[in-house]
């Protein structure tokens, strides 16, 4: 698989292609300065900066350890002894109303084993909804939802049964299904297509797409096909550092930094 | 192996035999149904108001006990710092292993004379709550700790707040662990005789408690005071008529938490 990538990734023929560049994009919907972890006395991330457009996938990719998770898990509240600034559309999520719970409605996250709750697939869906005027359009809501994340087709005829007699890629669509539907902000993905069979990868993929049209994702990936499949932005993560951010094509066609072709060539970092 | 294995599984098995031997003369429907007249130190052959009152001291025990146990666990599982979880963990440990009647003297002194509930099955219940307390919140502790993180993060990532995650979560899918607990601390609760032969029972003068300022008449106290009387084969016969019922009541509740337990799939 490497050798194919990195065969592709530097075609002499595309190496004059224009470049996509992010400065395109539009303003950036989330910030991130001088993002540090410290977990037990080990530096998780160090001095991460990356910006986020209003719409795409960014991927974060890099060897195992190198903080893409524990970065998602910053952003999203989970993990919150960390240091440097993170903004949303401006506002600060440390001040964010409403504490870390509020934040999570507004930054989605979708972890790399589905978690389906032992309910229907319509309560799966309905999990997260809050208050009576989400719960009213609820069944709108659950069509819409399962739509976006490519399962209603296979589940329409179904919604009452249980969510955990589906299969595992059906779940995970359900997990994404159930995060959209409190209509995030950010929707943060790691690994969501780790443990599933080729076809449920492309149909995350898809659902992953046509998301992006809308809201911006970011999906940590070891899978650096996959990456180049969602296009967008690409960040590169190695021993708590971002290394190199930039479109994809751009990333994979025209690396700029040594450890990013190192990395792609033979899927090892050294950047110490 | 089988040598040092052989008398742990027939030493109880003899004494089981030995027991039901014993009361078949007197297990019937009148002995379970019948109740005492209340006079005669409880030297009837009824042992319906035991019965009932042993039912009565373990449910109002466990009923007191599960808020404190489900609170005490919840707080360990989302609030305690290490320190405290390793200070909880010793400190519920030790009690467990606090000699029940120790806790009956305690409740002699302060609910029976300092609040002056008086012998009660309000006193007793409080003391035997205390007693499965450990046990419940050990119970819980581990119900709780088998729940993935990643179930737990799931909710969280759909900005569940912490009361929202336990209720609409964890107790779904614990109540099976939860409930098999609960039946063990009610077999545990109906084990006990020390700490209530000071705090919660008499011998004679009570069918049924008026109010829960009332004392009660157990099994367990049932049998002790009949096996004090060791000259009278009557009594003595029914002493091991009421043994068996609290043998057979106690393991009515063994099984069925293991009932349970097979369900839940643990």
């Amino acid at each position: 698989m490497v050798a194919n990538i990195t065969h592709e990734v530097f075609p002499q023929e595309e190496s004059t292609a224009p470049i996509e560049s992010s400065q395109k994009q539009p303003s950036a919907v989330l910030t991130v300065e001088k993002l540090a972890l410290n977990l037990a006395g080990k530096e998780i991330l160090q001095q991460v900066d990356f910006s986020l457009p209003a719409i795409g996938v960014t991927s974060v990719i890099g060897p195992s350890g190198a903080g893409k998770s524990s970065l998602l898990r910053c952003l999203n509240g989970l993990e919150n002894g960390w240091s440097g600034v993170v903004k949303i559309d401006g506002n600060d999520i440390r001040q964010w109303p409403g504490g870390w719970d509020q934040l999570r409605r507004h930054v989605g996250m979708i972890a790399q084993k589905p978690v389906v709750f032992n309910t229907s697939i319509r309560a799966n869906v309905c999990f997260g909804l809050h208050g009576w005027r989400q719960r009213r359009r609820a069944e709108a809501l659950v069509k819409t939802s399962l739509q976006q994340a490519a399962l209603w087709d296979e589940v329409a005829d179904r919604l009452d049964a249980l969510a955990t007699t589906l299969s595992v890629g059906q779940q995970q669509r359900l997990c994404i299904a159930r995060a959209i539907a409190i209509k995030p902000r950010i929707l943060l993905l790691d690994e969501p297509t780790a443990s599933l069979d080729p076809r449920s990868k492309q149909l995350v993929e898809q659902s992953m797409l046509q998301l992006a049209q809308e809201i911006p994702l970011i999906c940590v990936t070891h899978d650096l096909e996959q990456a180049q499949r969602l296009k967008g932005q690409v960040i590169f993560m190695c021993d708590g550092r971002v290394i190199e951010q930039a479109a994809s094509h751009q990333f994979f066609n025209q690396p700029q930094q040594i450890e990013t072709r190192e990395f792609l060539r033979w899927s090892v970092c050294d950047c110490d | 192996m089988l040598l040092l294995a052989l008398p742990a599984l027939l030493i109880p098995t003899m004494v089981l035999c030995y027991i039901f031997w014993q009361a078949v003369p007197v297990l019937n429907w009148g002995f379970l149904s019948g109740t005492a007249d209340g006079v005669g130190f409880g030297v009837t052959e009824g042992i319906f108001s035991q019965l009932v009152g042993s039912l009565l001291l373990a449910t109002m025990a466990c009923l007191i006990a599960i808020p404190f146990a489900l609170g005490t666990a919840l707080y360990y599982r989302t609030f305690a710092t290490p320190g405290q979880q390793r200070l909880m963990n010793a400190m519920f440990n030790m009690l467990q292993g606090i000699p029940p009647i120790v806790f009956g003297l305690c409740g002699l002194v302060v609910l029976v004379n300092l609040f002056a509930w008086g012998v009660s099955l309000l006193s007793g219940a409080v003391v035997l709550a205390v007693v499965v307390l450990p046990l419940l919140v050990l119970n819980t502790l581990v119900t709780l700790e088998r729940i993935p993180n990643e179930y737990s993060e799931a909710g969280s990532a759909l900005g569940l707040t912490k009361g929202a995650i336990i209720l609409r979560l964890w107790l779904p899918r614990s109540w099976l662990q939860l409930l098999t607990g609960l039946l063990l601390a009610m077999a545990r609760a109906l084990s006990e005789t020390a700490p209530i032969m000071f705090t919660a029972t008499v011998f004679s003068g009570v069918v049924w408690p008026d109010s829960i300022f009332s004392p009660v008449t157990t099994l367990q106290t049932h049998i002790f005071y009949l096996a004090q009387e060791g000259n009278d084969p009557l009594l003595i016969s029914i002493a091991w008529g009421s043994a068996a019922v609290l043998v057979l009541l106690v393991a009515f509740f063994g099984l069925l938490a293991r009932l349970l337990q097979k369900l839940g799939g643990n």
